[in-house]
C-alpha cells in the first residue's frame, strides 16, 4: 500500500530529517509510528500525503509513484488520504456538523448525502449530539474526534493522524486509538505518530521508530501487563 | 452550475466576513470608475455639441466671374455625389444681386452705380448629420477650395474644430487618468484579495488536505473580486447619475454655454455599461493575479 525506497530528506544542507528509509506497510494494517521529538516522523508523514518532496527516493502508494503525480492532479491523492493533526486544524466559525462536510463538499456531493452521511460518521466518533455545535465550543476531545470524522468521511485508503493525543489526557487518548482501531477494522491502512510510549504498549500493533531521521525499530509490540 | 453559485455564495460571505477592508475598497473602486465615468460623459457630450454643430455647418463657395454654367453643373454634381453632403444650392450674380435688393432695399440705389451684378456666383453646401467627423469636413472643403472655379469659401466650421479639439484633448486626458486610476483599482482588489487569502490560509490549508482542486479554492475568490469591481460600478453609476442630475444644471445656470452643450436629463446607457463591466473585469483580473501570486 505505502511504499519507501531509499528515501531522504533534507531541509537545510548540513542534516537529514529522513536518511535512506525503506519502508513498506501493507494494505490494512496498523502502524505506530514513534521517536523523539524531531526524529523525522512528521516528515514522513507529510511526504506520504505529499505536503513535502523527497531529496531522493521513491514513494509508492497503491503502486503509483507520487513524486510523478503533478500538482494539479494532487488532490487526486489527498481524498485516498484522511489527514489528522495534534492541533486539529478545524474551522472554528463551523458547526461540527459542517467541519466533518468539508471533503464531501469540495467533491461536489449531493446535499442528502452529505447529511446522511455526516450523521452517520458522527455517530461512529460519538458526536451526534454535538453535530450544532461550533468547534470552537466543544472540548479537546471532542475536537479531535471532530477531526476524525472528517478524515474518515470520505472513504479513504490511509488514515494518518500526527500526534491526534498530543493534547489528550490518557484516557482520551485511549478512546481516540480506539476510534483509529474500529476505523482500521474496515480495511483502512492507519498510522499514527506518536512519541506517547504507554499508548503505544496498550495497543498490539506494529511500531516503527525513527531516530535522527533513521528507522531504529520496526516490530510489532505485544500488549504488556 | 452547483459549484459556481455555492462559490459566488462562498465569495459574497467572503466579503460579508471582512466588511471594513471591502467597504474602502469599494469606495476606491466606486471614485475610480465615476472619474472614468466623467471623462466619458463630458467626451460624450462634446462628441453630440460637435455633431450639432457640424448639422448646421454652411460652407459658402464663392465662384470666379468667369465661370460658364456646364463648368458650374459638373460641380454641383461633383457636390451632390459626395456623402457628406446634404444639400447643394447654387445663386447666380442675379440672384444674389436680387437677394441683397429684398435684404437691404434702402441700398437698392448703390446698385445702380454697377452695371452687373456686383455679386459672385455661389454654390452653398450643407452637410448631412452623421458627417461628424471634423477632419473628413475640413478635407473635402479644403479638397473643393482647390477646384479652378472656386474663388474663395466661407465657412462656420471654427466652433466646430475647437469643440472636436476639446473632445480629443479630454478624451486623451481620460484614458491617461483612466489608465492610473484602473491601475489603482487592480493595486487595491489585488490586495484586497491577498489579504482575503490570508485572512483563510487556514481553510485554503484544510480544503487542500481533504483533496479541494485548486479551481474549488480559488473560484470563490474570483467572484469576489468580480463582485466588488461589479459593485464598485453600480455605485460609481449612482454617483455619476446624481452628479449629471444636478451639477450641469447649476453650472449651467451660471455658463448657458454648458447648459447647452449638456443635456442634464440624458446619459447614455452605454457609459453606465461601461462602468460596470469594466469593474467586474478589473476585479476579475485583479483576483486572478493576486490568487496567481499567492494560491500556489
Amino acid at each position: 500500500m505505502i511504499q519507501f525506497f531509499h528515501v531522504s530528506k533534507q531541509y537545510v544542507k548540513t542534516s537529514y530529517a529522513l536518511q535512506d528509509i525503506n519502508l513498506n506497510i501493507e494494505k490494512g494494517e496498523f502502524v505506530f509510528l514513534t521517536g523523539a521529538s524531531g526524529a523525522g516522523k512528521s516528515t514522513l508523514l507529510k511526504l506520504i500525503y505529499k505536503d513535502e518532496l523527497p531529496n531522493k527516493g521513491q514513494i509508492l502508494i497503491d503502486s503509483i509513484n507520487i513524486n510523478l503525480i503533478p500538482h494539479h492532479k494532487l488532490f487526486k491523492l489527498r481524498r485516498q488520504i484522511g489527514i489528522i493533526f495534534q492541533d486539529f486544524k478545524l474551522l472554528p466559525d463551523r458547526t461540527v456538523f459542517e467541519n466533518v462536510a468539508i471533503p464531501l463538499q469540495v467533491r461536489g456531493e449531493k446535499k442528502t448525502l452529505i447529511d446522511k452521511k455526516v450523521t452517520n460518521t458522527l455517530n461512529l466518533v460519538g458526536l451526534s449530539h454535538r453535530k450544532r455545535y461550533l468547534t470552537a465550543h466543544i472540548s479537546g476531545g471532542e475536537q479531535q474526534r471532530v477531526a476524525i470524522a472528517r478524515a474518515v468521511i470520505g472513504n479513504p485508503k490511509i488514515i494518518i493522524a500526527d500526534e491526534p493525543t498530543g493534547n489528550l489526557d490518557t484516557e482520551l487518548s485511549i478512546e481516540i486509538v480506539k476510534i483509529f482501531e474500529k476505523i482500521n477494522a474496515n480495511g483502512i491502512t492507519t498510522i499514527i505518530a506518536t512519541h506517547d510510549r504507554n499508548l503505544i504498549n496498550l495497543f498490539p500493533k506494529r511500531v516503527i521508530k525513527l531516530d535522527h531521521g533513521q528507522i531504529t525499530l520496526d516490530q510489532t509490540v505485544e500488549v504488556e501487563h | 452550475m452547483k459549484f459556481l453559485i455555492q462559490s459566488l455564495v462562498n465569495g459574497i460571505a467572503s466579503i460579508g466576513r471582512n466588511k471594513l477592508i471591502n467597504f474602502l475598497c469599494l469606495g476606491i473602486i466606486a471614485f475610480s470608475l465615476l472619474v472614468l465615468g466623467i471623462f466619458n460623459y463630458i467626451a460624450f457630450n462634446l462628441d453630440r455639441y460637435s455633431s450639432k454643430l457640424t448639422e448646421s455647418i454652411e460652407a459658402i463657395f464663392y465662384l470666379k466671374e468667369k465661370a460658364d454654367p456646364a463648368s458650374i453643373q459638373a460641380l454641383v454634381r461633383r457636390l451632390q455625389a459626395n456623402l457628406l453632403v446634404k444639400e447643394v444650392g447654387y445663386t447666380s450674380r442675379q440672384e444674389a444681386e436680387m437677394k441683397f435688393s429684398q435684404d437691404f432695399p434702402e441700398l437698392n440705389y448703390v446698385m445702380t452705380e454697377f452695371p452687373e451684378s456686383p455679386f459672385p456666383a455661389s454654390v452653398e453646401v450643407t452637410f448631412k448629420k452623421d458627417a461628424e467627423v471634423n477632419t473628413q469636413v475640413v478635407a473635402f472643403i479644403e479638397d473643393v477650395k482647390k477646384h479652378p472655379l472656386v474663388e474663395s469659401v466661407q465657412l462656420n466650421l471654427d466652433w466646430a474644430r475647437k469643440i472636436a479639439a476639446a473632445k480629443k484633448f479630454i478624451s486623451l486626458f481620460g484614458y491617461f487618468l483612466g489608465f492610473i486610476l484602473i491601475f489603482v483599482t487592480v493595486f487595491i482588489i489585488f490586495n484586497v484579495i491577498k489579504l482575503n487569502i490570508f485572512f483563510r490560509r487556514e481553510e485554503i490549508a484544510i480544503f487542500r488536505l481533504v483533496g479541494a482542486t485548486d479551481w474549488y479554492i480559488k473560484t470563490p475568490f474570483l467572484f469576489e473580486g468580480s463582485v466588488l469591481g461589479l459593485v464598485g460600478g453600480i455605485l460609481a453609476d449612482l454617483l455619476l447619475l446624481v452628479l449629471v442630475r444636478f451639477i450641469p444644471a447649476a453650472v449651467g445656470n451660471v455658463f448657458s454655454f454648458v447648459g447647452q452643450m449638456f443635456d442634464v436629463r440624458q446619459i447614455p446607457w452605454r457609459i453606465l455599461a461601461e462602468l460596470v463591466i469594466t469593474g467586474g473585469v478589473i476585479g476579475l483580473f485583479s483576483s486572478l493575479f493576486s490568487l496567481k501570486r499567492y494560491v500556489r
